[in-house]
């Protein structure tokens, strides 16, 4: 069996990732998105997590991401670290028009920054632009229909003030330069993006997978193989230690700037 | 920023009397707003063995007939065949029968003349007493009017009206039971029912075999009883299995599950509690909305605002009902799925029993019951499918990853037998759930396609699982599953407190100078302190300032009180508590009380930066931050600003008293005169210097410490400066600034908040039920009292500083110290502090008691144990000095005995096993006596029929 596990690894690099972001911000949505290309109005909540996989070409490699599609709800929040466990790879999820959403981004990414995989690649995606997108793009938008979701998502966030920005929309609280500014302090990835018109989406993971450690991984998986057939801990032990060697000052210097 | 619940700790086993009432799903009483009609009259309950006999057609039964007003309920020896819950006031008459000498039979006959024969096989005096017990029973639910509810409420049931009219179902209802549009629409409904009467059950009614499973459900509920009333036979269980028919299916779940009876019990209480909290919202409302168009939004009815509104309204009157559980995710689906069979109200209070006692803690904030069955699952899964078991740990897979959406979502959970071997191939936890998700996609579909049977094909997957969940896994009972649950409690309320502390370090602004560790360990004095006195009920703030732009402010966060900061501090502070050093000749003990005194509740008040008359985790840590890290200047000028009120920079008279008397609050304890001498200098030279720099000396009285001054003069008297020069004047005050104050807080880890570890062996089991706190207490007072008569009884209190004993003289001193000097000082101590912290840890895991480990090196008493060693071991030795117990430790017994009781058990399993399932296969095979050759045909092709999708 590690005969087949390492010939697949040869080929495609399997990469985890994990996407965590206050509830009804539209993690499942971005997955589904990037997954087969889809996007359903109403989708149920997730329960636990999901699980999916894409494979995704950067130059001659090959990408295997492992997407674990976290519950956003508070109480689940006990469960997160079954799933960030282990993950080379984040995305944490913010809803433009929902200012409280990037304070759970946040304090996710704080998290993770502390508690996960010191070497993580974290990125930060501020969903639904299409929402607070100018008029031009929803009217060349082709689903009508949805304009149920778009209610929907209004009676979600209370009237706000608008923020007095030069922006024309009216729904968005969550001004871009804010969450560029904060995500270049915090060393993540930025993107905004919207599950329905697809915008975006790809881009995040391709950025993902340009700034992931590949040789890193593959040495790993392969330390994980040879630990599975021989039960020996050598590997993975030194690469661990390699690992923190060449992360762990820039890591922490992150942790302690937030 | 955050909330922490002791709500966890607080877990008790449920009574035996609670047992009984969940085994009979009779509401228990004690659920607050739920039980509003069982006003004070406390009729006795009771239980006699007794012979149930019903008409021709059924075999009588043996078993035990109860008494828990308002219910009568039965049930059979084997504790499953047969068992009934049926309200008193649907009992219409009570006869003796009068039969041959010596038998003792009542005749019960219900409202709709169903009569039911039970034989009381006991002693004639324990019959007559049960018979006068029921009688007045009744009499009480015939004053209450019940007896006239009941036909109001039967209304409601569909099953009724099955029964009544034989001609069977309305015109206008559609194959699958839900009803055609009607021109007319004036005939009204009066039964309650789901979505599916307007919007159609899901499935193909043809397949379903609709038809037929109402003409045995109708056959069944005339013969034994309906809705309040219905009787459970090994019949009735068969035809679950068989399958419900869509229209009854609302009814026979809030039947089956008991929600029926507190439908009852609470007549129009939903519709009450919807109007009340009209237009209220909270964290759980908001979160509904964002759930409400997610919950299977395939289904027609909730396409509509019909459907939409409906769930909007059960889930927020749950909300209310229960605002500590709130909402959780996967209730909207559940509510979803229940509301498409039943009316709002029956979903609401099916909704409650499902929360509350069949899924106790699935969905409460920490989820603490869905974790605790994981935890079982996992431990099920590796005794009953080890195969399995073994390779998920060979290739580090979670089960539970995959598990937890099943149990929330009710999913059942014999998967993995059937799929034994592809799991056998599975690498990680992504494949795992990619060949889950396949095989729920497939449950519709046949298990054996290339058979040439067509009755074998038309058997699906579906069914396939039910079959071996039934036959295979019936091992499994809820005993196990009890068992199991409470072996893992400890350990998931522990992982589930490490994380909310986790989270609770993580989530400080700020963590002062402290470590994590340190945290850590305030953490667990707050929680401590907690437990015993629980804060006030976390309020969220007013409805109408809620905004949720904000952010910040959104979540509610943990603020304790008064009582509980004392409780806190005297866990950390050595003078915030009286530690009384008991010796009795048997044992050595420290009683802990709790000191009260202004000097803490003006640290309450000091520490409440923010005004809200309470203190959150970040206040603490950063009051404690404020002078644990003190050198002497700090120190002086942090006592001086904690009893300057009004932030002047000047004390006045009355507080240079107070101040006094927190001094002598804080000493008094030590041992010797040194310290009350310093005080009483201080007080001298206080007021010397105080009255000598008042600008136009008013009084000439106040000079001498021990005449009364004068009251209330509020003006400024002593300044920081002054305050500074009196205290530095004396060698014993200036010590205690330098370093005693800030040692005095000590942060070190106590023993009693670690949960021990539950024990499943009867020895465990007898420990801890020994140990409990009360039995500790009386086993104290014993021994004091043992004491106190050979003459041996003797209580020192524990000085908090300790650090002077002999009144010195006071001698010239220079005033000032260079500052930097003094902070090096301190800052040693600190470290010195810490290392003596970790040797406690360290000794006090070793099973020897170490009573003569000081902690600080100048110690007047010797012979003081730790801190650390208090709780059990203490007692142990006092037992075993007491002779009670001639054993050699204790630690090794145990051991011991738990391998002999798992050997046994596993025998045990062994023998129980087949036994279990030779009893399947018979009940499975036989009881089929019940029904006519043509319904049994019926029932056989229902075997076969289609399953619900």
């Amino acid at each position: 069996m590690s005969d087949s596990a390492s010939g697949s690894a040869d080929k495609s690099v399997q990469v985890k990732l994990v996407l965590l972001g206050e509830a009804a911000v539209g993690k499942s949505s971005v997955v589904l998105r990037f997954v087969s290309n889809e996007f359903q109005a109403n989708k149920e909540p997730t329960i636990g997590a999901a699980f999916l996989t894409q494979k995704c070409r950067l130059e001659d490699r090959i990408l295997r991401y492992e997407i674990w599609d976290t519950a956003g709800q508070e109480r689940f929040h006990s469960l997160a670290p079954m799933y960030y466990r282990n993950a080379q790879a984040a995305v944490v999820v913010y809803d433009v028009t929902k200012a409280s959403s990037l304070e759970k981004a946040k304090s996710w990414v704080k998290e993770l920054q502390r508690q996960a995989n010191p070497n993580i690649v974290i990125a930060l995606a501020g969903n639904k632009i299409d929402l607070v997108q100018p008029s031009a793009s929803s009217s060349s938008s082709t689903s009508s229909p949805e304009s149920e979701d778009e209610a929907d998502d209004a009676t979600a966030t209370p009237d706000e003030a608008p923020p007095t920005g030069t922006e024309p929309e009216s729904l968005r609280q969550v001004p871009r330069e804010e969450a560029q500014a904060y995500a270049t302090e915090a060393g993540l990835l930025f993107f905004e993006t919207s599950a329905k018109t697809g915008e975006g989406v790809v881009e995040i993971f391709t950025e993902i997978a340009k700034k992931i450690p590949i040789e890193h991984i593959l040495a790993a998986t392969r330390g994980n193989g040879a630990r599975s057939a021989s039960g020996n801990p050598r590997a993975e032990g030194s690469q661990q230690s390699n690992v923190n060697l060449n992360e762990d000052p820039n890591k922490s210097k992150d942790a302690c700037n937030c | 920023m955050s909330t922490i619940s002791t709500a966890l700790r607080h877990f008790k086993e449920p009574t035996k009397d609670q047992l009984t009432h969940i085994y009979f799903s009779i509401p228990l009483s004690g659920s607050g707003a739920i039980n509003e009609t069982n006003n004070g009259q406390e009729i006795e309950k009771m239980d006699i063995s007794a012979v149930l006999s019903l008409g021709e057609a059924e075999d009588s039964y043996a078993g035990k007939l109860h008494i828990i007003p308002p219910y009568l309920a039965f049930s059979s020896v084997d504790k499953k065949s047969v068992k009934f819950t049926v309200p008193l006031s649907t009992i219409r008459r009570v006869e003796r029968l009068n039969a041959r000498a010596g038998v003792y039979a009542l005749s019960l006959l219900t409202w709709h003349g169903m009569k039911i024969i039970v034989q009381l096989t006991s002693l004639r005096p324990t019959a007559d007493l049960f018979c006068s017990l029921l009688r007045d029973a009744l009499k009480v639910e015939l004053q209450r009017g019940q007896m006239k509810q009941v036909k109001t409420f039967v209304k409601t049931c569909y099953s009724e009206v099955l029964v009544s009219d034989s001609s069977s179902a309305p015109e206008n209802e559609r194959e699958d039971g839900s009803l055609e549009e009607k021109e007319g629409g004036s005939q009204d409904i009066q039964y309650h029912g789901g979505l599916g009467l307007k919007f159609k059950f899901p499935g193909d009614p043809k397949k379903l075999r609709e038809a037929s499973k109402i003409k045995l459900w109708t056959s069944y509920l005339r013969t034994h009883g309906r809705n309040l009333t219905l009787l459970r036979y090994p019949q009735c269980t068969r035809l679950v299995q068989v399958g419900l028919p869509n229209r009854l299916r609302g009814e026979m779940w809030e039947t089956l599950s008991g929600s029926i009876y507190l439908r009852f019990a609470n007549p129009g209480y939903y519709d009450r509690l919807l109007e009340e909290n009209l237009g209220r919202t909270s964290t759980s409302t908001e979160d509904i909305e964002k759930d409400l168009h997610r919950s299977l939004p395939e289904y027609a009815g909730y396409q509509s605002p019909d459907g939409i509104n409906a769930l909007r309204r059960v889930l927020r009157a749950y909300s209310f009902m229960n605002p500590e559980l709130g909402y959780c995710q996967a209730m909207n689906i559940l509510a979803a799925a229940i509301l498409i069979y039943m009316s709002e109200e029956q979903a609401f209070w099916l909704l409650e029993v499902l929360c509350s006692r069949l899924l106790p803690g699935y969905y409460s904030p920490s989820m603490h019951g869905t974790l605790l069955d994981q935890r079982v699952f996992e431990s099920l899964v590796q005794r009953y499918l080890p195969i399995i078991h073994e390779h998920f740990q060979l290739v580090d897979v979670q089960l539970s990853v995959a598990s937890l959406p099943w149990f929330l979502s009710l999913y059942i959970n014999t998967i993995l037998k059937i799929n034994g071997e592809q799991l056998l191939q599975i690498q990680d936890d992504g494949g795992f759930l990619n060949l889950m998700r396949d095989y729920f996609a497939s449950l519709g579909d046949s298990a054996h396609p290339d058979s040439s049977d067509p009755r074998a094909r038309s058997i699906t997957i579906f069914q396939e699982l039910l079959l071996v969940s039934f036959r295979e896994f019936s091992i499994i009972t809820d005993d196990i599953i009890h068992s199991e649950r409470k072996r893992f409690r400890g350990e998931i309320t522990h992982s589930i407190e490490a994380f909310a502390k986790r989270g609770a370090v993580r989530n400080l602004r700020s963590l002062g100078r402290f470590t994590k560790e340190q945290v850590g360990v305030i953490y667990d004095a707050l929680y401590g302190a907690m437990c015993i006195v629980p804060p006030p009920p976390v309020a969220a703030p007013p409805p109408t300032l809620f905004t949720t732009g904000e952010g910040q402010e959104d979540k509610p966060e943990t603020r304790i009180g008064l009582r509980t900061f004392r409780h806190f501090l005297s866990e950390i502070a050595t003078w915030a508590r009286d530690d009384k050093i008991v010796m009795n000749g048997f044992q050595q003990r420290v009683d802990r009380e709790v000191a009260e005194h202004e000097f803490i509740d003006r640290l309450f008040y000091f520490w409440d930066v923010g005004c809200h008359g309470a203190l959150s985790f970040q206040d603490l840590v950063s009051g404690l931050d404020g002078v644990m890290f003190n050198d002497l200047m700090e120190n002086i000028e942090w006592f001086f600003n904690l009893h300057d009120k009004n932030k002047d920079g000047f004390l006045t008279k009355d507080e240079v008293l107070t101040l006094s008397e927190s001094f002598l609050f804080i000493f008094r304890y030590e041992i010797g005169d040194a310290y009350l001498g310093a005080v009483s200098r201080f007080m001298t030279n206080a007021f010397e210097y105080g009255d000598a720099l008042l600008p136009q000396p008013e009084s000439k009285d106040g000079e001498a410490p021990s005449s009364p001054l004068p009251i209330g003069t509020n003006q400024p008297y002593l300044n920081l400066a002054t305050f500074r020069m009196v205290v530095l004047a004396d060698e014993v005050l200036e010590s205690f600034f330098e370093t005693d104050l800030s040692e005095s807080f000590k942060l070190e880890h106590h023993p009693e908040l670690d949960i021990p570890p539950s024990q499943s062996g009867l020895l465990g089991d007898l420990w801890s039920s020994i140990a409990t706190d009360s039995n500790k207490k009386i086993f104290n007072m014993f021994t004091d009292e043992l004491g106190k008569t050979i003459g041996k009884h003797q209580v020192v209190h524990k000085p908090s500083i300790g650090r002077y004993t002999k009144l010195e003289e006071p001698k010239a001193r220079e005033s000032l110290l260079t500052p930097t000097l003094r902070k090096s000082l301190s800052k040693a101590s600190l470290s010195g502090t810490s290392a003596a912290s970790s040797t406690v840890a360290a000794s006090s895991s070793t099973s020897t008691l170490s009573v003569n480990t000081t902690l600080e090196p100048p110690k007047p008493v010797s012979q003081v144990p730790d801190s650390a060693s208090l709780s059990a071991l203490p007692l142990l030795k006092a037992v075993n000095a007491a002779a009670l117990m001639e054993r050699t430790p204790f630690a090794i017994d145990d051991v011991k005995d738990d391998e002999d009781e798992d050997e046994d058990e596993d025998e045990f399993d062994k023998d129980n096993d087949d036994r279990v399932l030779d009893e399947v296969d018979a009940f499975l095979e036989a009881h089929d006596s019940g029904l006519t050759d043509a319904d049994k045909q019926v029932a056989n092709d229902l075997l076969h029929a289609e399953p619900l999708k």
